[in-house]
């Protein structure tokens, strides 16, 4: 670990500005990740600012019926637990107690699992000379050596690294909103927007700048969502990363069609990955098992599997599979 | 011992609660990085990076600048360590045949280089980060198949064993399988990591507090390498916090504390970090194990070969010893087992849960398995028409056998008789497949020199001390329940203290013999102590007025008494010692691959119950390791520059509390005749064998898929 100075911050405005007088700074939420990182020699900030005090942990109802803000500082374990989203947005409760452990669940903030990096190990261990995410221009380790948990979809040459979080993946389907605020003031960023694809600049994970502070997560009213599941395939029944994820939310009509699907996959992409090829052949049809079967191939269509993870594509497919036909049981 | 004790004793055999579990759930029991010191300074690894070649040049300026550093050891100003004596490097211990620091080359990834000394820990881990170390690398040799022209490769001589013509009698039995299984390299993964603290007493006498359960070993060791008296070094380890097979070794992270130590004249502590536990003491090697059996048309077992290819670092002769059990654990004519070791640039190996029956039994039992689906027998059928009546090995009779007991009791608490013998036959009510598996566990029972000192006090207490270990299988509980019958007092009345090497002398902790051979010196030394007494008093002093009369006519502060225990050689020569044991498995599979164990009964022969509480809880642990075996343990060391990728405990995987199954655990609780007074074989590492080839049985007749290769993880199963 690097030396590093550390101040708390009053505010989100201090906190921004603190970036601004340091460059090399970086926010300090739960700790679970970015501490790790740290002690890797992963992560070397010249200065830390603790946000931990900011008002930024409520979890409140938006005027007019817009749905959920989640502010940035709430506990994974409190999110999981509180009934606006265990009631309205199962799927998301689901993801977040999937996630690490309870003792990581206390810690970790909502903004900080926004940000979470890749379990790539030819990333999380700078004694491995390659790797285009840590260094830029180094290669890509994962792509001859052991690459059994990475990426099958819009991955690039550079990096098949993919992202680790639960929650980024039953955020992307429920469309959720990131809320930031910068020098300039506050923005919205789509979920779909907030995390990049690898290309030939997977040293950036987001298109979050340095100089802006997560302040919330907006998830927007869709009434359907309660009808919604996460799935999580792992090596083990709990503290696992998933080999695959799938967030599902559907809407089926009276006539058993389905009127509006949500699909993300997570373990598979760079980004949680939104299945909107499966999306688009779900509805209007019958929600069985033919239905679902068909959406997968669609989406997995375009998948590249490397030496130690083309099972992965299967196991998208029966995953998919596996959790609409969950939620098309619930009641 | 007079006779009938055991049977009529009021604390042997009764299922008593840990004497110090209120000190560990309190945190009151001190492990070795909780002893603090005046002026301790804290040690850091250097470790290379490279997995093979020589280091030219280390450049220490930007560490030696660095804040808080107190000392640098590397080999340019560490101490001439004396070579590890012949008689331990013999036997595989300590876990490198070479002292550190004393040449330049490099043999893995994460071999120790030196130790930065700082004053906080934070401190010299940063400054451990800044040498600049140059190298000249070699290709490593990495892959088990890289056998350079035999030029890496041993065959160590009594691990080739021969009865019999396995060639001509496989030629022509009714049916053969020939397959291979392979098993990854694993790590311990105690929760307690390695930590040494040293401080030098006086210029030649050495304190050392170190998580070890070899403390008469380690002793032995510091004392060789400084070339000190034996009595100038003094271990201590009160507790270890859990060991798995690691700890027993001794590595080099010890003599470099105590080096770093002499060099800054300060109490020196060295904690490893988790990733450090992956490459710096010890693993299971990789074995691929080359399995040829033959049977004939009613079932019994006509031939065998078992050919075992591991490996060792280059500066190790540890080898996993798969095929020992496949020698004797059924009647078989024809025998042929070999063992093959690779030299590779990989850490060394040593011990781990029941090394060499682990995986070896895991293949042998699984080959069973496939040789009893192949003629349409129940396995477990097939296993009692090839029941071994005799060691054949040895050709001596067992001391005392109940597999018969085990595998009948087992299979009515599982109920075996439910099987659908059809692979793919039965289904849970969700889809998932479900399946049956069983497996026969077996495990030697050593037993070691050991002694024990009793001393009783002025307040009527007795204090009984021996220097062995307690690693968190209950080795203080177990040893008081001894010594409080064997002097037929209350448990409150005795306390047994261990874990320093100022004590009399205790076998390493390991090989499930602790209690076989600590017990007996205990009880030796209680015995006597009590018959000390009786002739100095006329009788045991239950009073004050009684115990200071003995006092007063001893004239002594205490009355101690020691003995010294040896293993029953002329027994050890009539009788082949072994436990045993049934393993029965319901593992469900679900249509993304994900294997998980349900339930598990199991029942054992390991001669007398001391205490079914802990023996049950060893059993629980031991079955879940090996579910940890069977399903998702592997370290897994990149291809091309020998790391490993996932040193860590989010990624090692073990199981977790949601991956424990229903157990279901029994004894047959029959004193072993021949095994001592006491009985009692061990329990210990007999609770892991056999359950991964149990695990794999059961998925095999859940989906009709053979997965010889471990970890049985969900890709293997799509």
């Amino acid at each position: 670990m690097n030396p590093f100075t550390y101040t708390r911050a009053s505010d989100a405005a201090q906190a921004v500005s603190s970036v601004t007088a340091k460059p090399k700074t970086k926010f300090l939420g739960g700790g679970t990740n970015l501490i790790d990182l740290m002690k890797m020699g992963v992560e070397t900030p010249a200065q830390l600012v603790d946000i931990g005090r900011l008002p930024l942990a409520q979890v409140e109802e938006l005027t007019d019926g817009k749905g959920v803000r989640i502010g940035a500082l709430a506990r994974n374990s409190d999110v999981a637990a509180h009934p606006l989203i265990q009631q309205r947005y199962p799927v998301l409760s689901q993801a977040f107690l999937a996630g690490a452990s309870p003792q990581l669940r206390n810690m970790a903030t909502v903004g900080g699992n926004l940000m979470q990096r890749t379990r790539c190990y030819y990333f999380y261990d700078p004694a491995f000379p390659k790797c285009n995410k840590r260094n830029p221009g180094s290669g890509c380790g994962a792509l001859e050596g052991y690459n059994r948990i990475h990426a099958i979809l819009g991955q690039s040459e550079q990096c098949i690294a993919t992202n680790p979080s639960d929650m980024n993946v039953a955020l992307a389907a429920l469309d959720a909103v990131v809320r930031v605020q910068g020098p300039k003031g506050e923005r919205e960023i789509p979920i779909a927007d907030f995390h990049r694809l690898p290309g030939s600049t997977p040293n950036v994970d987001t298109n979050l700048q340095a100089d802006e502070l997560i302040v919330a997560v907006d998830l927007p009213a869709i009434p359907f969502a309660t009808r919604s599941h996460y799935l999580k395939v792992r090596d083990r029944a709990s503290y696992a990363f998933a080999i695959v994820s799938v967030a599902a939310i559907l809407e089926i009509g009276i006539d058993k069609k389905i009127t509006s699907a949500r699909v993300a996959l997570g373990g598979v992409a760079h980004k949680p990955w939104r299945a909107q090829k499966a999306e688009k052949e779900l509805i209007g049809k019958s929600a069985d098992e033919k239905t679902f079967r068909a959406a997968a191939e669609a989406e997995l269509a375009a998948a590249k599997g490397y030496k130690h993870n083309e099972f992965k594509i299967e196991l998208a497919k029966r995953s998919i599979v596996r959790a609409l036909s969950t939620v098309a049981a619930l009641a | 011992m007079p006779a009938g004790i055991l049977d009529t004793s009021p604390a042997i055999g009764k299922p008593l609660a840990r004497v110090d579990g209120k000190l560990k759930v309190t945190g009151a029991a001190r492990y070795s990085a909780e002893f603090a010191r005046p002026k301790l300074a804290y040690a850091v690894l250097i470790q290379s990076t490279i997995a093979n070649g020589r280091v030219s040049k280390m450049d220490l300026a930007a560490a030696q600048a660095a804040a808080g550093v107190v000392g640098i050891l590397t080999r340019e100003n560490a101490p001439r360590f004396k070579p590890y004596p012949d008689d331990l490097t013999k036997i595989g211990a300590p876990g490198e045949s070479r002292v550190p620091l004393q040449d330049d080359q490099v043999h893995w990834v994460g071999q120790h280089l030196g130790v930065i000394v700082a004053e906080s820990f934070e401190e010299a881990t940063h400054a451990a980060s800044l040498p600049r170390v140059q190298y000249e690398d070699a290709p490593p040799i990495l892959a088990m198949n890289e056998d350079r022209a035999g030029q890496n490769a041993l065959q160590p001589e009594k691990l080739q064993v021969k009865r019999g013509d396995v060639d001509a009698a496989l030629a022509s039995v009714a049916a053969r399988i020939d397959v291979t299984y392979t098993t990854p390299i694993e790590n311990h993964n105690p929760m307690e990591v390695y930590s040494t603290t040293a401080e030098w007493e006086a210029a030649d006498r050495v304190l050392i507090h170190e998580s070890t359960r070899g403390i008469k070993q380690l002793q032995k060791i510091v004392a060789n390498a400084f070339g000190l008296p034996l009595d100038n070094v003094r271990i201590v380890c009160p507790f270890v916090g859990g060991a798995f097979g690691s700890k027993g070794f001794q590595w080099s992270h010890t003599l470099l504390a105590a080096a770093a130590a002499q060099l800054v004249q300060r109490p020196v502590k060295l904690t490893f970090t988790r990733p450090q536990m992956f490459d710096s003491a010890g693993q299971r090697a990789r074995t691929q194990q080359k399995f040829s059996m033959g049977a004939s048309r009613d079932g019994k077992l006509i031939a065998l070969r078992h050919a075992t290819t591991t490996h060792a670092s280059p500066v190790s002769g540890w080898v996993e010893t798969c095929g020992t059990m496949s020698q004797k654990l059924y009647s078989c004519p024809n025998i042929d087992v070999t063992h093959r070791l690779l030299k590779l640039n990989l850490t060394s190996p040593c011990p781990m849960r029941g090394p060499g029956e682990a995986p070896g039994v895991f293949a042998l039992e699984c080959a069973i398995d496939e040789m009893a689906h192949k003629i349409d027998l129940d396995p477990l059928e097939f296993r009692l028409r090839n029941y071994a009546e005799t060691d054949e090995n040895e050709n001596k009779p067992w001391s005392s056998k109940k597999l018969r007991e085990c595998y009948k009791r087992g299979a009515e608490k599982f109920g075996w008789s439910k099987r659908n013998r059809k692979p793919r036959s039965m289904q849970a009510k969700n889809g998932d497949l479900i399946g049956y598996g069983m497996a026969t566990a077996v495990y030697p029972a050593a037993q070691q020199p050991a002694g024990a000192i009793a001393i009783l006090n002025k307040d009527g207490t007795v204090v009984v001390r021996s220097a062995t270990h307690e690693i968190g299988t209950g080795t203080y509980t177990a040893m008081s329940q001894f010594a409080a019958d064997a002097l037929g007092l209350p448990l409150e009345k005795v306390r047994f203290e261990l874990g320093d090497s100022q004590f009399p002398l205790a076998p390493n902790n390991g090989g499930s013999w602790l209690t076989a051979s600590v017990a007996p010196a205990v009880m030796g030394a209680c015995a006597e102590l009590k018959k000390k007494v009786t002739e100095l008093a006329g009788a045991w002093p239950n009073d004050a007025a009684a115990l200071a009369n003995l006092f007063e006519r001893a004239a002594q502060n205490e009355i101690t008494a020691e003995f010294k225990s040896e293993p029953n050689k002329e027994e050890r020569a009539k009788f082949s010692f072994q436990s045993f044991g049934a393993i029965f498995v319901e593992a469900h599979v679900d249509s993304l691959g994900q294997a998980r164990i349900k339930r598990v009964a199991a029942v054992y022969d390991v001669g007398r119950m001391v205490n079914p509480r802990l023996a049950r809880s060893q059993m629980m642990g031991g079955i879940t390791f090996g579910i940890g075996m069977a399903l998702m343990e592997a370290t897994l060391p990149d291809e091309n520059m020998g790391r490993v990728l996932n040193a860590n405990l989010a990624e090692y995987h073990v199981p977790v509390c949601a991956d424990a199954p229903e157990f279901e655990i029994d004894f047959i609780n029959e004193p072993d005749p021949h095994m001592s007074d006491l009985g009692a074989r061990g329990v210990g590492e007999i609770g892991i064998v056999g359950v991964p080839a149990a695990v794999a049985n059961a998925i095999f007749h859940a989906t009709g898929k053979r997965v010889r290769d471990l970890p049985i993880t969900l890709d293997k199963l799509i």
